[in-house]
């Protein structure tokens, strides 16, 4: 089996090259690396990682362009976004576009290299923090008017919401997996599919907004 | 003071002395020239009018340079004018003067005692203006309300002038301090993310690469952390008590907790809570902290997690610590030993809100508070 092909994007060097030689010493082959979300995104293109490190506070362009960035270019490519300090908002804009996980940059090395390989695996790595965001987001626009029909609004089942309020209040899958009698992969899936449903909303909104406005969907052919 | 002096507000001041002496300086050449017939040496008064002309010149350039306007230009100023003044004495004659001609400096005069006021201030313009006065009563020699007048006049322009004077350094100051203040403000701005670009990010880097190592290393690595913790906290500056009308945030109030062993979650945007029900859900988390640091290891994680919801606020605190046997808990608070509790559940209560707490040996405390929103008004 070929190495996981990893790219970390952090505008900071000394950063770059401590999480290279990590993710090196555990075995994962450091594609590229890069300080700008522009030029990584150009990189990415080229140098086709599986798994994209990304700091969510670049000095080119937001994290949410990066993403889409990334995502346009390689459809499939995991990204675990990281960030040094809690900016809620722009956290949650970026795991509603498309980031498949998130860890503070405060996180212990061990805690980083799990949420590295998770990622690969295609697993989503949620913080206590996100989940709240989550879990707030979904609350909002239970509330807020609806833009169109209201069975359009995403809804999160009770299980869902049990296990995202038991993963905002710290407890580790295995804990959560545990009091509600569920195995860890059903506690994973819930947790994935909770982050699915927001990413699918904001696709929707997206391109319900560009329709309504004259422009075509993103990657899509104009209609004739 | 110097600064305030060479700079801004004191520049056109002189500039209107200069445009002063100038227009004196022809009311005066056309005095002479009507007067010219009845003075007694005629032919001395175009001399002296010319020195004036050429002392008007010169001072103009003079007081344009900051740096010259100090004692012996003023000093000079001052000679060189009441040496004109005086001149009358000869040139139009004692009778004359007493007869009510004019000096050969009337208006003109006045000049070198503003240039005294705006440098020296009111002080030194009222000792040039006593000067000059004196000077000019002696050279007139008659004493009447009307010679007297001039001389007062002079002396309350300079006295407000020195005033003005004193009023623009003051402002020119406030000004200053001003300017400096916002530039500091910008500068700490910068600074804070200048320390969000390295400083935070070198030490999160250390905790991370030391966090695994044993002894000395790794509690450097915990240090590291704590201050990336706290100096996040201090360079995000968020303004925790900044009112939303009567409301406040909730969630900025309880940001202020975050640390490295403790994690706040809660949604993005602001949660809305009265005042009144915000402090005291606030006093309760920290209660409820407290707890945590008397009767936990040092080290336990904390999570405090915030849910919006339309008709209730739900905070929860949960450690990962010891935790309590639950009859032990139970018996506790039913002998009234749990005062830690109590202040909690009391502050709940108060707020028509109720609490929670779950606990196992292990397993850590859960401390959920949940309080109804007010009713929206």
């Amino acid at each position: 089996m070929s190495a996981i092909r990893v790219m970390v994007v952090d505008d900071h060097p000394m950063w770059r090259e401590g999480v290279s030689r990590d993710l090196t010493a555990a075995g994962y082959d450091v594609v590229a690396t890069s300080g700008e979300g522009r030029q990584a995104v150009r990189i990415a293109a080229a140098a086709r990682p599986d798994v994209v490190v990304l700091d969510l506070q670049l000095p080119d362009v937001s994290g949410v362009e990066v993403i889409n960035g990334l995502r346009a270019e390689l459809p499939g490519v995991r990204i675990l976004m990281l960030s040094a300090s809690g900016e809620q908002q722009d956290v949650l804009d970026a795991m509603k576009a498309g980031a498949t996980g998130y860890l503070l940059k405060s996180a212990g090395q061990a805690e980083f290299l799990d949420a590295v390989s998770r990622t690969a695996a295609g697993d989503t790595v949620f913080t206590p923090g996100l989940a709240g965001l989550v879990l707030g987001e979904f609350r909002r626009l239970a509330v807020a008017p609806a833009a169109g029909a209201r069975d359009e609004t995403p809804k999160l089942t009770e299980r869902e919401t049990e296990v995202l309020r038991l993963v905002a209040k710290g407890l580790s899958y295995r804990q959560i997996a545990e009091r509600l009698v569920l195995s860890h992969r059903t506690v994973q899936n819930h947790v994935q599919n909770t982050l699915g449903k927001l990413q699918l909303h904001n696709r929707v909104e997206l391109t319900r907004y560009a329709l309504q406005n004259g422009l075509a969907p993103l990657g899509e052919d104009p209609a004739p | 003071m110097a600064d305030a002096r060479n700079s801004g507000l004191q520049a056109p001041l002189w500039r209107a002395i200069a445009i002063y002496r100038l227009a004196a300086l022809a009311y005066a050449a056309f005095l002479v020239v009507s007067n010219v017939s009845e003075y007694v040496r005629p032919v001395l008064a175009w001399p002296v009018l010319a020195v004036m002309a050429a002392w008007t010149i010169f001072t103009t350039y003079a007081y344009a340079d900051p740096a010259r306007r100090r004692m012996p230009l003023l000093v000079a100023d001052q000679l060189i004018t009441m040496g004109a003044l005086t001149a009358s004495i000869w040139v139009v004659g004692r009778s004359g003067l007493e007869a009510g001609l004019p000096t050969l400096a009337v208006a003109w005069h006045v000049a070198p005692v503003i240039c005294c006021a705006v440098a020296g201030g009111r002080r030194g313009g009222i000792a040039a203006a006593l000067a000059m006065g004196a000077t000019d009563l002696v050279v007139r020699a008659h004493y009447d309300q009307a010679a007297f007048t001039g001389a007062v006049l002079m002396l309350l322009a300079a006295i407000a002038v020195g005033n003005l004077v004193r009023f623009a350094e003051v402002a020119q100051q406030r000004l200053e301090r001003a300017i400096e203040l916002e530039a500091t403000t910008r500068e700490r701005e910068r600074l804070a993310r200048d320390i969000h670009d390295s400083v935070l990010q070198v030490l999160a880097l250390v905790k991370r690469r030391g966090a695994g190592l044993d002894g000395e290393a790794g509690e450097l690595a915990r240090l590291a952390g704590e201050q990336e913790a706290a100096l996040r906290t201090l360079v995000a500056g968020r303004q925790p008590a900044d009112p939303i009308g009567d409301d406040l945030d909730l969630m900025a109030l309880l940001q202020t907790y975050a640390s490295a062993d403790v994690t706040v979650s809660g949604p993005a945007g602001a949660v809305r809570l009265p005042a009144r029900t915000a402090k005291e859900l606030n006093a309760a988390v920290a209660a409820a902290l407290d707890n945590v640091v008397r009767h936990c290891d040092p080290g336990t994680k904390v999570y405090l997690f915030v849910e919006d919801e339309p008709a209730e606020v739900v905070v929860t605190v949960r450690d990962d610590g010891c935790g309590i046997e639950p009859d032990r808990l139970a018996q506790a608070e039913a002998q009234g030993r749990l005062g830690v509790v109590q202040s909690i559940r009391g502050r709940v209560t108060d707020l028509g809100g109720r609490v929670r707490i779950v606990s196992a040996p292990g397993e850590g405390t859960e401390v959920e508070m949940t309080v109804p929103r007010a009713p929206i008004s």
